[in-house]
């Protein structure tokens, strides 16, 4: 028999009141021992998505299973399996963070020490100040502590590494490697590309509450735009970059131009630049807004 | 709590040697001495009457319910207004078993502080002389624990069902106060009368240290408080929890 998968949702949709639809007719698949990123812009039901796997909200119509565990039905046992990081973490302020850790793991009935102590001092977690004078990173940590210490078979991450500094964050992608390593599954919310590029194996798209594409997160990249903006020694006629596949001349001002390529037009693009005096160039990912904007076009233009 | 019944208590002595104070009472108007238990004939200048209308008629009362109210509704709807029951029920937690381990630390809280309140006043008995009956004095604190677990109970009850806030507080704090205007005023005011079964206060009885309290009317209070929070451990599971 085939072994279930970690994550399954069957036509899972939640309409808040009678009119919001927060997620319409979610099919998702992801395996055990993937790390699947899931991206979406704020309010596209990223969070949604999530608190329904938790069993924190009641379906509207579908389901949702974790290992096989039906999240309504089986929500205790489904959950026992999970570890997750709210994306708007509240903690207990009064307590210190060894308390709130302590108080967190009780519930889970018991909870390798040893390997929590180790999370907290690979974080750095501040243990022994109460919550609520700890900053919003510090804050984190503790999240990051208490979803990961029971070594879960799924960690669920609503945004990880909102408040982080850049070194915690390339812990954390340590982290979540480790964990996919180890055999666990990684489902993480972002709504940067950048953020879940380094660690996912595959992407889901979200907006508006439909999920527009799942696909590698390689596939994702080479499909992606980048803004190049190039300043030259002397204006050029820019009509012989507009011939390299996938490059579009977006603006000339006078010696400086604009233009967008596809991460795969890159080399070409340079090496045809190379021929006159580059002064400067700068090369930017274009945000996820402008690749939805780009699969929104492409699938309009199969249909 | 302890300080306020260690003042009222302190009062006593002089109360009891001014014989002009059953006359002031005698001439409040009816329906002061009806809220207050004091149109049953009791004896204002004796230690269990002094204490019925000065403590249990109004503020012992007032001081559980509030702080049960508070509790009940802190526990659950205060928590989950402040987003911090996401997490914890994201763990392999029961919504049920989270409202029903939630409604024994509210129960004990109230339990204790009922009981300090009665410890209190037997400290006091034998410096200020109130000469009252222990029995009839734990009865008359276990009936005034039953009331605050009832209304503490219905405010987490209420909370768990909806997602609101402004309504555990608010469903209870009615309840309590109806119940307690019925309970005062259903003998002046004919037509309440048919409602007084509803108050819980008339369940458990007025002026307990005077009359006892109805240990069935208790039983009554308790058996609606775990009705109360039952169904609100089952309706818990239908809802969606929210978020701030």
């Amino acid at each position: 028999m085939l072994e279930p998968a970690a994550i399954e949702t069957f036509g899972l949709s939640k309409t808040y009141g009678k009119k919001v639809r927060a997620l319409v007719g979610l099919d998702l698949r992801v395996e055990a021992g993937e790390v699947f990123g899931y991206l979406g812009p704020n309010g596209a039901g990223k969070s949604t998505t999530i608190r329904l796997l938790l069993g924190l909200l009641r379906p509207t119509e579908g389901r949702a299973a974790l290992f096989g565990l039906d999240t309504s039905r089986d929500g205790v046992a489904s959950r026992r399996r999970v570890g997750y990081l709210p994306g708007d973490l509240r903690l207990a302020d009064r307590l210190t963070g060894k308390e709130q850790l302590e108080s967190l793991a009780r519930l889970r009935g018991s909870v390798d020490s040893g390997f929590r102590d180790e999370l907290c001092e690979r974080l750095g977690a501040v243990l022994d100040r109460p919550i609520r004078q700890l900053s919003k990173g510090n804050r984190q940590k503790i999240g990051l502590v208490q979803a990961f210490m029971d070594h879960p078979d799924l960690v669920v991450l609503d945004e990880p590494t909102a408040g982080l500094d850049p070194l915690l964050q390339a812990e954390v992608r340590a982290l979540l490697r480790e964990t996919a390593a180890a055999g666990g599954t990684v489902f993480l919310s972002s709504h940067s590309l950048d953020e879940v590029q380094h660690t996912a194996d595959r992407v889901g798209i979200i907006r508006s509450g439909r999920l527009v594409d799942v696909d590698s997160v390689e596939s994702l990249r080479e499909r992606s735009l980048r803004h190049v903006t190039v300043t030259l020694a002397e204006p050029v006629d820019p009509g012989y970059l507009a011939q390299l596949d996938g490059v579009r001349v977006v603006r000339v001002e006078g010696s400086t131009l604009r233009l967008s390529a596809p991460e795969t037009a890159m080399d070409a693009l340079v090496k045809a630049l190379a021929s006159h005096t580059v002064l400067d160039l700068v090369s930017e990912p274009a945000d996820l807004e402008e690749i939805f904007l780009e699969l929104y076009r492409e699938a309009d233009d199969g249909s | 709590m302890a300080a306020y019944v260690g003042l009222v208590a302190s009062i006593f002595p002089s109360i009891e040697s001014s014989p002009d104070f059953s006359e002031l009472v005698e001439n409040y108007p009816d329906i002061l001495k009806s809220l207050f238990g004091l149109a049953e004939g009791g004896d204002i200048t004796s230690g269990a009457g002094y204490l019925d209308v000065e403590l249990f008629s109004l503020m012992l009362p007032l001081l559980v319910l509030v702080l049960a109210i508070g509790s009940g509704t802190r526990t659950f709807a205060g928590e989950e207004d402040a987003g911090r029951l996401e997490l914890v029920l994201s763990y392999p937690v029961r919504r049920r078993d989270a409202v029903l381990a939630k409604g024994a630390a509210v129960a004990t809280e109230i339990v204790l502080v009922s009981a300090v309140a009665g410890i209190a006043i037997a400290l006091f008995d034998p410096v200020v002389g109130l000469e009252l009956s222990f029995a009839r004095l734990g009865a008359a604190v276990a009936s005034l624990a039953a009331l605050g677990v009832f209304h503490g109970w219905l405010a987490l009850a209420v909370g768990a069902t909806v997602p609101s806030r402004a309504l555990a507080i608010g469903v209870p704090a009615g309840v309590a106060a109806a119940g307690y205007l019925v309970n005062g005023l259903h003998g002046l005011a004919g037509w309440l009368d048919p409602f007084r079964f509803l108050s819980p206060f008339w369940l458990v009885g007025s002026s307990p240290l005077q009359n006892g309290i109805d240990a069935w009317g208790a039983v009554v209070v308790l058996a609606a408080a775990v009705a109360v929070l039952g169904a609100g451990s089952l309706l818990v599971e239908r809802r969606d929890l929210q978020t701030p």
